[in-house]
């Protein structure tokens, strides 16, 4: 991880899932990111089945998918960050959202990780975690719903 | 809809991904299913005046704050404190002067008797604050003596309440800059003939700091009311550990002869009755924190109750502490002109002329001055909170950029100008009407707070409502001392100003009601399709690009159109007929010809002539008029164009039955006025030098 200027990052993406954790993760991007020449990069990816062409207009009719961003944008505002919001479909959410990092030459790329009650409780882990653990030309931080007490 | 964005190579063989655009997002923002937030940039400007403008107005006021930003806004008790409380702390500078002035008159061994009026100030202040303190916590909506009134004695008095705190509130501003400048005047004589310029000045300034919003204007007047509470404590502690050590035995002040009042009557109790309706003055400002209460930060009414009961302690304190140090002093009653208790207490235990006494009097100076600041604090939240009682135009509750009540603000300013204009800034003349409505709402408010009581009867109610039972007849007692001691003088203005602003308020109230009456639907109602036949009227001033639009615009609408052509030249009429023949042929044609040369009256005469020759077994149709506008680029241009345009739309403005629509046409529209006539751009035949009129 870079150490210029004491950052912890010089540009980090956020990717948003539009579940818990993407309150929590914009919030920590921005608090970390505020006051340093940083940027906080949030994308969110509408996944888009082989029936479909790529460029269909999905997400921009989404009210929904803008939605994700617009309330990660809100967060961003409450805690005084600045976040620039990228909508993007694609075919994975994983890949999609680790070539957005590497194209926006990211240093740090956030995901969150929630957690199911149901069935004595897990962690959902999906795909794109993992594919982003394995395949980010950056540092990736996984950051986990809170669960039990911690989640009061 | 924006075109897709070409897909993006992934680093996978195959991966594609797009980035979607999102136009929404520059002014909007999602906040829930079908719910948009708009963000600052919805609302700016979008002329390059409008930016120019934009940008002197953040200078001068400030950025514009958002609602969710009011919190961030909120007083503590520390800010909230000089800004509710300068006018009531104030009044402490010279409520002793004006009780030793009525006690003079009968000697000066009577005026000893100025600590038991004090005492007995005092102890109204205590059961007007205490009162007070019940009602932040019994009304946290704010509104103070209105609310308890509106609430427990009904709608009218709380009327009067407020008439008679509005009117407080403006002769506080007018007051008070108008004593500030006669303090400076006296100092600097070059200023005397220009007192009402310099008020006006005085009191936008205080307004463009109130505009900028409640926190910022309590970070600018803070400073001043802390300094001279600070001064005036101090004041009072010298002077005590002097009378204490007895070397409080001397007047060092050189007293003008001709300041110095003389006994002329006897004592009686009216006179005592006078001396303590004289130093009730002390008591105005008292109100001011209850009416804002919602500006405190959570808890708001705990806050707000606690502030007030901090400031009835300093007032309480500084004015007991003055007038018993001002005794030991053995100091005088003097005129208006003369040096005030507070100026001779300070010399004497400063020394005159020491930089410590020379702080005393300018932070005295500059909290009288700001005293206004808590009347542009008060009045806007009471003309918002009757605002939403639909006892004021409905504007006085809206905020402004600053989330300050910039209608009651710029009202009051208006208002306190004129109010010092009519009477040349003037303190004489001016201070008869100041100080007589605040007890008319300490009255109103402390009965209706025994009402409170005794409907809400929960514990302590019986001596709670014992105590504002005695404190009503005690405030009662004084505005009627103060009304029969001033009316002469000028309070009978007061009390015309009162009754005329409750007919206004009335008349508001009705004419809301009346509106709202008329536009209520019944619940439940299922909303029929419409049923009504409509027609359109064009009027046109010839044929060109502008008249196409409309015509466009009218075939959406309905097929019964027609266009009026009002032509004060003949031969003209004959060219339009053929145009309009040739390009519109299946929509007639009305040529009025009009040889007195009006343009507007013959197309509302044409109006009425076409609703009475409808058949009056039908119901009226709709008329739509369709009002054809040229759009020019810039505003100069605009102003040689629409001019006729105007002239009707105000004619037909309140017109049953007629919905005006205007068309406006602008260049970049060619391409589609074009298309709508299947004529290439450039063609189209244009009369009338292709402008409308």
């Amino acid at each position: 991880m870079p150490e210029a200027n004491n950052a912890i990052f010089r540009r980090a993406v956020v990717a948003l899932s539009g579940g818990p954790t993407d309150a929590t993760i914009v919030r920590l991007a921005c608090e970390l990111g505020r006051s340093r020449h940083t940027e906080v990069i949030a994308v969110h990816v509408v996944e888009l089945d082989w029936t479909v062409p790529l460029d269909a207009d999905v997400a921009e009719r989404s009210e929904e998918a803008q939605r994700v961003l617009d309330a990660a944008e809100g967060i961003a505002d409450s805690v005084h960050g600045n976040l620039e919001c990228v909508l993007v479909q694609a075919r994975d959410v994983g890949a999609a959202i680790v070539d957005e990092a590497a194209a926006r030459e990211a240093d740090l790329l956030i995901l969150g990780l929630p957690y199911r009650t149901r069935f004595g409780g897990d962690f959902a882990i999906g795909r794109a975690v993992p594919y982003a653990l394995k395949s980010a030309p950056c540092a990736v931080w996984v950051v986990r719903e809170p669960i039990g007490e911690e989640s009061q | 809809m924006t075109a897709p964005n070409s897909p993006l190579r992934g680093r996978k063989l195959g991966d594609r991904r797009v980035v979607v655009d999102r136009p929404h997002s520059a002014y909007f923002r999602y906040a829930g299913p079908g719910v948009m937030i708009a963000k600052a940039a919805a609302s700016a400007p979008t002329t390059a005046l409008g930016r120019r403008l934009a940008r002197v107005r953040a200078v001068v006021f400030g950025k514009p704050l958002s609602t969710a930003q009011e919190i961030e806004e909120r007083l503590t008790k520390k800010l909230a404190l000089p800004i509710f409380s300068s006018d009531a702390i104030s009044s402490s500078a010279y409520a002793t002067d004006e009780i030793l002035r009525v006690l003079i008159l009968a000697g000066v061994a009577w005026m000893t008797w100025s600590i038991y009026v004090a005492g007995a100030i005092a102890l109204m202040l205590t059961i007007v604050a205490f009162s007070y303190r019940q009602v932040c916590r019994g009304y946290p909506s704010g509104g103070g003596a209105y609310v308890v009134a509106r609430e427990n004695l009904g709608p009218n008095f709380g009327l009067i309440a407020a008439a008679a705190l509005m009117v407080d509130y403006v002769m506080t501003v007018a007051v008070s800059s108008a004593s500030a400048l006669a303090n400076l005047g006296t100092a600097f004589t070059v200023i005397q003939p220009y007192k009402v310029e310099l008020g006006a000045l005085v009191i936008m300034a205080v307004t463009a700091a109130n505009l900028r919003g409640i926190r910022e204007s309590g970070n600018i007047f803070a400073i001043p009311t802390y300094l001279f509470v600070g001064m005036a404590l101090l004041a009072i502690g010298v002077g005590l550990v002097n009378t204490a050590t007895g070397a409080a035995h001397h007047l060092p002040v050189p007293l003008h002869h001709d300041d110095v009042l003389a006994g002329t009557q006897a004592f009686t109790f009216f006179l005592l009755l006078k001396a303590f309706a004289g130093g009730s003055v002390a008591l105005t400002g008292v109100e001011a924190i209850a009416n804002g209460v919602p500006a405190f930060k959570p808890p708001e009414a705990k806050n707000a109750a606690n502030t007030l009961i901090i400031m009835a302690v300093l007032l309480g304190t500084i004015f007991i502490g003055l007038t018993f140090v001002g005794l030991q002093y053995d100091v005088r009653a003097t005129t208006s002109q003369g040096a005030t208790v507070l100026g001779q207490v300070g010399a004497a235990v400063f020394g005159d002329g020491s930089f410590l006494f020379i702080l005393l009097q300018i932070s005295a100076a500059l909290i009288l001055f700001l005293a206004c600041n808590t009347s542009f604090n008060a009045f806007p939240r009471l003309a918002a909170i009757l605002a939403k009682d639909d006892c004021m135009p409905r504007q006085f509750a809206f905020r402004g950029d600053r989330l300050a009540f910039s209608w009651g603000i710029v009202i009051l300013a208006g208002v306190s100008i004129a109010m010092l204009w009519a009477f040349d800034a003037s303190v004489d003349a001016l201070i008869p009407l100041y100080s007589v409505g605040v007890f008319i709402c300490f009255t109103l408010s402390q009965a209706g707070m025994v009402i409170h009581w005794r409907k809400e009867r929960s514990s302590g109610w019986a001596w709670r409502s014992v105590v504002n039972g005695f404190g009503a007849i005690l405030t009662g007692v004084v505005f009627l001392v103060v009304a029969y001691e001033k009316f002469g003088n000028g309070a009978w203005m007061v009390l015309i100003f009162i009754p005329t602003l409750i007919a206004m308020m009335l008349f508001v109230r009705h004419q809301y009601a009346s509106s709202a009456r008329q536009l209520t639907m019944r619940s439940g109602a299922a909303i029929p399709q419409p049923h009504r036949h409509n027609r359109v009227v064009i009027p046109i001033s010839g044929v060109n690009r502008a008249v196409v639009q409309a015509l466009n615009v009218a075939r959406s609408i309905t097929t019964d159109i027609r266009a009026v052509y009002v032509s004060d030249d003949p031969t003209h009429s004959d060219e339009v007929r053929e145009l309009w023949a040739q390009a519109v042929p299946d929509v007639p044609l009305v040529l009025v010809e009009s040889p007195y040369r009006a343009l507007i009256a013959p197309v509302v005469a044409y109006l009425d002539v076409l609703d009475r020759s409808w058949p009056n077994e039908q119901e009226e149709p709709i008329t739509f008029v369709l009002i054809p506008e040229y759009v020019a680029r810039s505003w100069w241009e605009r102003m040689l164009y629409n001019q006729a345009a105007k002239q009707l739309r105000a004619a037909l403005l309140g017109r049953p039955h007629t919905v005006v629509i205007n068309v406006p046409y602008r260049r970049d529209d060619t391409r589609a006025a074009a298309s709508a006539t299947e004529q290439p751009a450039g063609t189209l035949v244009a009369t009338d030098n292709g402008q409308p009129h």
